[in-house]
């Protein structure tokens, strides 16, 4: 097999805050092949947006990073402390979630695209701005001579996200970071756009990061999907397996949170109890434990390791769902009518069944 | 278009409302025959006419006796109308470009201003430049590394440069580049445009040194705040340069308080020359000022009030166009 593109190792990320250190991202693993894509899905303050910001240097000083990530056989935290030319934007790139803080307002669409590649490429004016015009109409957006005159606040929420993947783009990146690129555009856009992101990809050999809160994005355009909560990967398959069989009972969740077309109109939707946890000083838990219906009392003294190997079906948890296990603890609990981390079931176990 | 008329409009209001103000305040706070004609303005007519009193100006050998002097007086500065028409009949003669006659001298006041503007003009002039061009590197540099040496030794030296008042600025300047290094010259000299613009540079430094720091204090916490939008963390995605990033993605949406308070600053600089040019011995309209106001030199006063007010408008409506140029979403409201 291939080295892959991109391998991420035990990566840690803390910040120093005046309340106490945050743990954003803990023990983060995960492999991409050349030309794949891989999914972060996570709730809010799960680290995967800091996973990403990582990845392309973009934390502030302040924060503490850990952990090896290696591009292209490459140290790529070394390649930032050395401050390399001609790296970020060229093999790996990233499209920020809300397009309409993400262009500069005071400069016109074609000239953020074009001074890219006229830094990098060498190119005159003249060439950067008609390739600048080329690349807009690649991105779908109609009549590209007269966007690229245009200020970013003439567009729409979904040009303007065009405006930004061609940004991206322009110089050919072998990695796209896509961090919820279509979270702040409305829904008929949303489809197009990640449509747009998967031919792109696709005619460029391009790997992808796709990070979403929304698993019906991740499904069926990420090869592999990892599941984040607290910080954590707790549970990272190929797309198939983790739509299908899932193990951790968060992912569980998840998936049971999504409205189906095939359910009779108002169903009750099947949230999830509680709020995600507080990344200062977590008490050594499953983090998931008091929101977790499998929950158990060991699973509030220690943390799950992670089974398995990265680029194999993987979790952290010590119930897994649709196991034996897992289904013999969330029945002990139904039983006694709560689990260990004192979650009444009543509401839930309705949904459930 | 319409932008621009309306504000010229908006500036025709400021000059009417402050001329009328400081006409009135002049005029009553103060008798204006007593300010032009000295003590022979309490000379008693109704006395002088009855033999009371002798009269004075006859022993000069003049042929106007002391009443038919204030009475000239009177009609030649309109004195007998009421104040709302000697404003308006004042304002007739600014339009027409006739500032009136010092009373001191006789000069015709706009030939005083002639005479004292320009060198004011340039003191200010060099002075905004050089606060321009201190601030802005200077507010890069320091935001580009906030909260680190750089940064930190900035801000004492900024705050230093804002506590010294200017006259001891002033002092310490043309000690040690005039008096001690003899670098420039210590009198202003007005020989040829070299030597007036080389005379300017201490007084001109020691105008734009509190305000490069005040300059620098507030474009350095915009500038913070921009680096931490997404379009700033998109640019370093694109890989782009830090130097590319601060000058020509952060610097321009940054610029906004550093206009405002730029704006505000200038015209009061106009008027706020004089302990400066002491120092430096340069001839400008600081000093004309508090002369025409301690001697109630009425035309004099009002017609550099016209001119300040003038340019503070001028440069606000200037700064307003900036605001236009700087970010494109303004130029449609």
């Amino acid at each position: 097999m291939a080295e892959p593109l991109l391998t991420v190792r035990d990566l840690s990320v803390r910040f120093p805050t005046t309340r106490g250190v945050v743990q954003a991202v803990n023990g983060v693993e995960f492999d991409l092949e050349e030309g794949q894509t891989i999914g972060i899905v996570g709730e809010s303050g799960s680290g995967k947006s800091v996973t990403a910001k990582t990845l392309m240097n973009l934390l502030p000083r302040s924060a503490e990073i850990e952990g090896e990530v290696t591009f292209d056989g490459r140290d790529v935290r070394e390649i930032a402390a050395k401050g390399e030319d001609h790296f970020w934007g060229v093999q790996m790139t990233m499209v920020f979630q809300d397009p309409m803080t993400s262009l500069n307002p005071v400069k016109r669409c074609g000239e953020q695209i074009a001074e890219t590649l006229r830094y990098h490429l060498g190119h005159d004016k003249k060439k950067a701005i008609s390739e600048s015009i080329d690349l807009l109409e690649r991105v779908g957006i109609p009549e590209p001579a007269k966007r690229e005159r245009q200020y970013p606040h003439e567009l729409s929420g979904g040009l303007r996200q065009r405006v930004v993947i061609a940004m991206a783009l322009a110089c050919q990146p072998r990695l796209l970071i896509a961090d919820e690129p279509t979270t702040a555009v409305d829904v008929t856009v949303q489809k197009l756009l990640l449509d747009l992101l998967d031919d792109l990809r696709k005619e460029r050999q391009m790997s992808m990061i796709l990070i979403t809160h929304d698993l019906g994005v991740a499904r069926g355009r990420c090869d592999e999907v990892a599941v984040m909560y607290a910080g954590r990967i707790v549970e990272r398959a190929d797309s198939h397996t983790l739509f299908s069989d899932s193990r951790h009972p968060y992912t569980d969740a998840l998936l049971r949170s999504i409205p189906r077309i095939e359910q009779p109109s108002h169903t009750r939707l099947d949230p999830i109890p509680g709020r995600p946890p507080e990344l200062i000083n977590p008490p050594v838990r499953c983090a998931y434990a008091p929101r977790c219906r499998f929950a158990q009392r060991n699973c509030l003294e220690e943390i799950p390791d992670v089974s398995g190997v990265v680029g194999m079906h993987s979790f952290a948890c010590h119930y897994p769902a649709n196991t034996e296990r897992g289904e013999a603890a969330l029945q002990s609990n139904l039983d006694r009518g709560e689990t260990a981390g004192g979650l009444h079931l009543h509401a839930v176990a309705e949904g459930a069944s | 278009m319409r932008y621009i008329l309306q504000r010229i409009g908006q500036l025709v209001m400021v000059l009417l409302a402050v001329t009328a103000i400081t006409f009135a305040s002049v005029n009553v706070l103060g008798d204006p025959l007593t300010n032009i004609l000295g003590p022979l303005a309490s000379v008693d007519c109704t006395d002088v006419e009855a033999g009371l009193v002798e009269d004075i100006s006859t022993r000069g050998g003049t042929s106007q006796g002391d009443c038919e002097v204030i009475a000239l007086t009177r009609a030649e500065f309109n004195l007998d109308d009421p104040l709302p028409q000697r404003y308006v009949t004042w304002l007739g003669d600014i339009a027409t470009g006739d500032f009136g006659t010092s009373f001191q001298n006789q000069l015709p006041v706009s030939t005083v201003i002639k005479n004292k503007l320009p060198v004011t003009l340039r003191l200010v002039g060099m002075g905004l430049f050089l606060s321009i061009m201190i601030s802005i590197p200077w507010a890069l540099l320091s935001a580009y590394r906030a909260n680190r040496a750089f940064d930190n030794v900035s801000t004492v030296v900024s705050f230093g440069l804002l506590a010294v008042p200017n006259f001891a600025m002033g002092v310490i300047l043309f000690y040690f580049f005039a008096v001690r290094w003899q670098i420039f010259p210590t009198r202003y000299d007005p020989s040829n445009a070299y030597s007036q613009i080389k005379s300017l540079v201490l007084p001109a430094l020691t105008l734009a040194l509190p305000l490069a720091a005040t300059y620098q204090r507030l474009l350095r916490t915009d500038l913070i705040t921009t680096l931490q939008e997404d379009f700033v963390h998109m640019a370093r995605a694109k890989g782009l340069p830090s130097r590319t990033i601060m000058v020509r993605h952060a610097l321009r949406p940054s610029m906004f308080s550093v206009l405002t308070v730029f704006g505000i600053n200038t015209g009061a600089l106009l008027g706020g020359t004089l302990v400066i040019e002491q120092i430096f011995s340069v001839p400008g309209m600081g000093g004309e000022i508090v002369t025409a106001i301690v001697r109630d030199d009425t035309p004099v006063v009002l017609g550099i009030v016209v001119i300040i007010v003038t340019a503070f408008v001028v440069v606000n409506l200037l700064v307003d166009l900036m605001y236009s140029i700087l970010d494109p979403r303004v130029r449609r409201g």
